[in-house]
């Protein structure tokens, strides 16, 4: 076959100026939060890299409202996916309660450092800290809230749970973490 | 709900602020009536604030930046596209100028009915097309990837990850050998409905690097990506969605059993 007819690509000038408008001045938070909900720098870049191509791809068609949100709820399939995936025990279907009910997505354990933890002397630290130690669930809600500013809405569709658990979620991660600044002092 | 409960939800509403005019107005009059309630907002507002002094977007490396910001760059044109023929016409120089490089033209046009080499990719493409056609898309039928992955491991000299993704909707259909660039590189062949995706695997060039880029070559959708010892190409029929969930899958894949065969035996 002759290589005529060779298209550069599949990307469209409308998808591409959308991705500029919409996805890249993100970039920052997507990294963040990918990192954030993996705990790994370079699992984080390739996670942003496959959910960036996706929101490219959705891009050709699809006009995108609330961009940050919607670009984090992609980030965040693609890290579920890549959890799941890097996991053998996990099955495909589990959803995050079933991933944690069994343990697989469970913060390392918080026995070792847990007390060295409580005396470190800096609160950010500790803050760090007692952020990555708790559940996915309960992380990735309130990272998407207090980090990136997510409404509850936006949070209920990004995470797939109702509002109501949303809140509950927030209030426990929040009472975790204001528990390990009490103990300190 | 607890009476409790409702109220640690209210102030945590007030403090994401997701109360309406109303509930606005009647928390900030709870506050007053209350200094325990005014005190505990006090805190859950620093405990926030701390949090993102803590945890603060992070920026992305440089060369992630770098990589993301090149997916919505224009496609470079080709030396060939630049200096083909119709567009040196198209160029507004005069006329003069144009008939005294005739000469020049003719001897591009010369070299053009070269038979070029296929590239790497043309070459996949071209053996994506051809398979389809014949209606033989592998050489070795089997959805297990203890037949497949040995059978092209005694044909092909480079390590191949059959990965077995049919719980994910990608059950392996076997593999093939395919010549590219003078090499014998294995094939997988996965389905998807009545689709197929072949995922190739080359050496590493050298100059690879670990971004997922996506084309189209003759109406069929490409991936190309690397990780720390190969380099895939994958071509599809699929729409290009549902090759980057593919993609997706298969880096993870990908990357599980590598740190598996690193990992020692329990």
């Amino acid at each position: 076959m002759p290589g005529r007819g060779h298209l550069p690509l599949t990307v469209s000038e409308t998808a591409r100026r959308r991705f500029q408008a919409v996805v890249l001045p993100h970039l920052d938070e997507a990294y963040s939060f990918a990192k954030g909900f993996v705990r790994n720098g370079v699992d984080a870049e390739d996670i942003v890299q496959d959910a960036y191509l996706r929101a490219l791809a959705a891009l050709e068609t699809q006009q995108v409202e609330q961009p940050r949100a919607w670009l984090l709820t992609i980030v965040r399939n693609v890290a579920l996916t890549f959890l799941t995936r890097k996991n053998a025990a996990a099955t495909a279907d589990a959803d995050i309660g079933d991933l944690e009910r069994q343990g697989i997505l469970q913060a390392h354990e918080p026995s070792p450092g847990a007390e060295a933890r409580l005396i470190a002397a800096d609160e950010n630290e500790s803050l760090r800290r007692g952020l990555a130690d708790l559940p996915l669930a309960l992380r990735e809600t309130l990272t998407l809230r207090a980090i990136h500013g997510l409404s509850y809405r936006e949070i209920s569709t990004a995470t797939e749970a109702p509002i109501g658990t949303v809140m509950s979620r927030l209030a426990r991660a929040r009472s975790a973490l204001a528990a390990l600044l009490g103990e300190k002092t | 709900m607890s009476a409790a409960e409702d109220q640690i939800l209210q102030l945590q509403a007030a403090l994401d602020g997701e109360l309406d005019a109303i509930g606005t107005l009647a928390f900030e009059r709870a506050c007053a009536a209350d200094p325990e309630l005014a005190a505990d907002f006090s805190r859950a507002k620093a405990l926030d604030a701390a949090l993102r002094r803590a945890a603060p977007v992070e920026p992305a490396p440089a060369a992630l930046r770098a990589r993301m910001a090149a997916l919505a760059a224009p496609p470079k044109q080709s030396w060939r596209e630049r200096f083909s023929v119709p567009s040196f016409f198209a160029a507004p120089w005069p006329a003069m100028a144009a008939s005294l490089m005739v000469g020049v033209v003719a001897g591009a046009g010369a070299l053009s009915l070269l038979p070029p080499a296929l590239s790497p990719d043309q070459a996949l493409v071209a053996a994506y097309v051809r398979t389809q056609i014949g209606g033989q898309s592998v050489d070795v039928v089997s959805s297990d990837r203890h037949v497949v992955k040995p059978w092209l491991a005694g044909r092909a000299p480079l390590a191949v990850a059959a990965l077995e993704l049919s719980s994910s909707g990608f059950p392996l259909v076997g593999g093939r050998v395919e010549v590219i660039d003078g090499k014998v590189v294995p094939t997988l062949v996965y389905r998807r409905r009545e689709h197929r995706i072949d995922v190739t695997e080359l050496p590493l060039s050298g100059h690879d690097d670990r971004i997922l880029r996506l084309d189209s070559l003759e109406g069929y959708h490409m991936a190309r990506w690397s990780d720390a010892d190969r380099s895939y190409v994958a071509v599809t029929d699929l729409p290009v969605a549902e090759l980057a969930d593919f993609v997706t899958l298969f880096r993870a894949g990908a990357k599980g059993e590598r740190e598996d065969e690193i990992k020692p035996k329990q």
